[in-house]
């Protein structure tokens, strides 16, 4: 930028050269000064998005690794032999930031898993998916509520809109594999007994019923509608007593990308509980190698 | 203000394009670990919870 600066009177003025005209000479300086700003200003925003969209990426993949050996740890350390009455698993007591459990979701590649945090503050949302306090544990009646990042910081429900009814979310826990399949959409409930509902891997998924009705597996919410994770999703009050509840799992990220005007939903329903068996540790689940 | 800065840094073109790099990575390193972290969540793009 120096190359602009001749220092000499601008071209075409009429005062004489042995007059050195001070004042264009300021305007000029003024004007460069706040154009260099300008420039500048629109370099750190384009700097952000590289921030946003990578650096967080960076950052949160080792809080996402330290999470997940530090569950791994926990899970492999405190395991004694065990005998069957003892392999319950116990959520109490967990800090915010906390890994719990894993989710996999098979049909976005048989490496997606991430370790599920405690808490949905921005802190933990960092690290993984944050279960919201107070929602269901894996395996739980009532709705298990997971928020994740679509954008930036690992992005874990980056392809969530692209889930299809039946897509499995495979959640483990110390003692268990807990696989959900997401409900039918919208358009597919009508037809679903002789549509899609014939497809095996859809076996358990319906369309539920009684206080149920009308849940879809996926929708696009305002951020103001907390009430997708209560227990009956849609509806603030008369939560149904424990027994009586579907177990659920909710998915819940911003919408549509790169902003946050909406929030897109999904919905799940739990089909199969395997027990882990601890004379064979590494066996996993058929549902896990749904990687198409 | 670009210009300000490379006729204030001292010795010759050389020494004068390293500190000006040095200057340059410590801003974005400023950007990178301290301002863009501290604004990020008070801006409306990466919201992902229900309320």
């Amino acid at each position: 930028m120096t190359t602009l600066d001749t220092g000499g009177p601008p071209a075409g003025d009429l005062v004489g050269p042995e007059e050195p005209p001070a004042r264009p000479d300021r305007v000029r300086t003024v004007v460069r000064g706040i154009g260099e700003l300008l420039i500048t200003a629109g370099l750190v925003v384009l700097l952000f998005v590289v921030y946003e969209v990578y650096v967080t990426d960076i950052v949160s993949a080792g809080k996402q690794r330290e999470a997940t050996s530090q569950l791994d740890t926990e899970w492999n350390d405190e395991a004694p032999a065990a005998p069957e009455q003892q392999r319950v698993e116990r959520f109490d007591g967990l800090g915010e930031g906390a890994g719990f459990a894993k989710m996999h979701i098979p049909s976005f590649g048989a490496d997606y898993a991430f370790t599920i945090i405690e808490g949905t503050t921005e802190r933990s949302l960092e690290i993984g998916p944050g279960h919201y306090k107070g929602t269901a544990y894996p395996g739980e009646p009532g709705n298990f509520a997971v928020a994740g990042h679509r954008v930036g910081k690992g992005a874990p429900f980056n392809d969530i809109d692209l889930l299809n009814s039946c897509d499995a979310i495979v959640v483990e826990t110390r003692f268990n594999w807990f696989v959900y399949r997401m409900l039918p959409k919208k358009d597919e409930v009508g037809g679903w007994a002789d549509g899609k509902g014939t497809d095996p891997r859809c076996q358990g998924v319906a369309p539920l019923g009684g206080p149920y009705t009308g849940l879809v597996g996926q929708q696009i919410v305002n951020p103001s509608q907390g009430t997708v994770i209560a227990p009956i999703p849609g509806q603030a009050g008369d939560a149904p007593s424990v027994g009586e509840r579907a177990t659920l799992m909710t998915l819940t990220t911003c919408h549509p990308r790169f902003s946050d005007r909406q929030r897109l939903i999904v919905h799940a329903v739990l089909v199969k509980q395997w027990a882990k068996d601890p004379t064979k540790p590494g066996e996993t689940p058929p549902e896990l190698k749904e990687t198409s | 203000m670009y210009g300000w800065i490379w006729r204030h840094l001292p010795g010759p073109t050389a020494v004068r394009v390293l500190t000006a790099l040095v200057l340059v990575a410590g801003v974005v390193a400023l950007l990178m670990l301290v301002v863009f972290p501290w604004v990020e969540p008070k801006l409306p793009f990466n919201q992902v919870t229900t309320q």
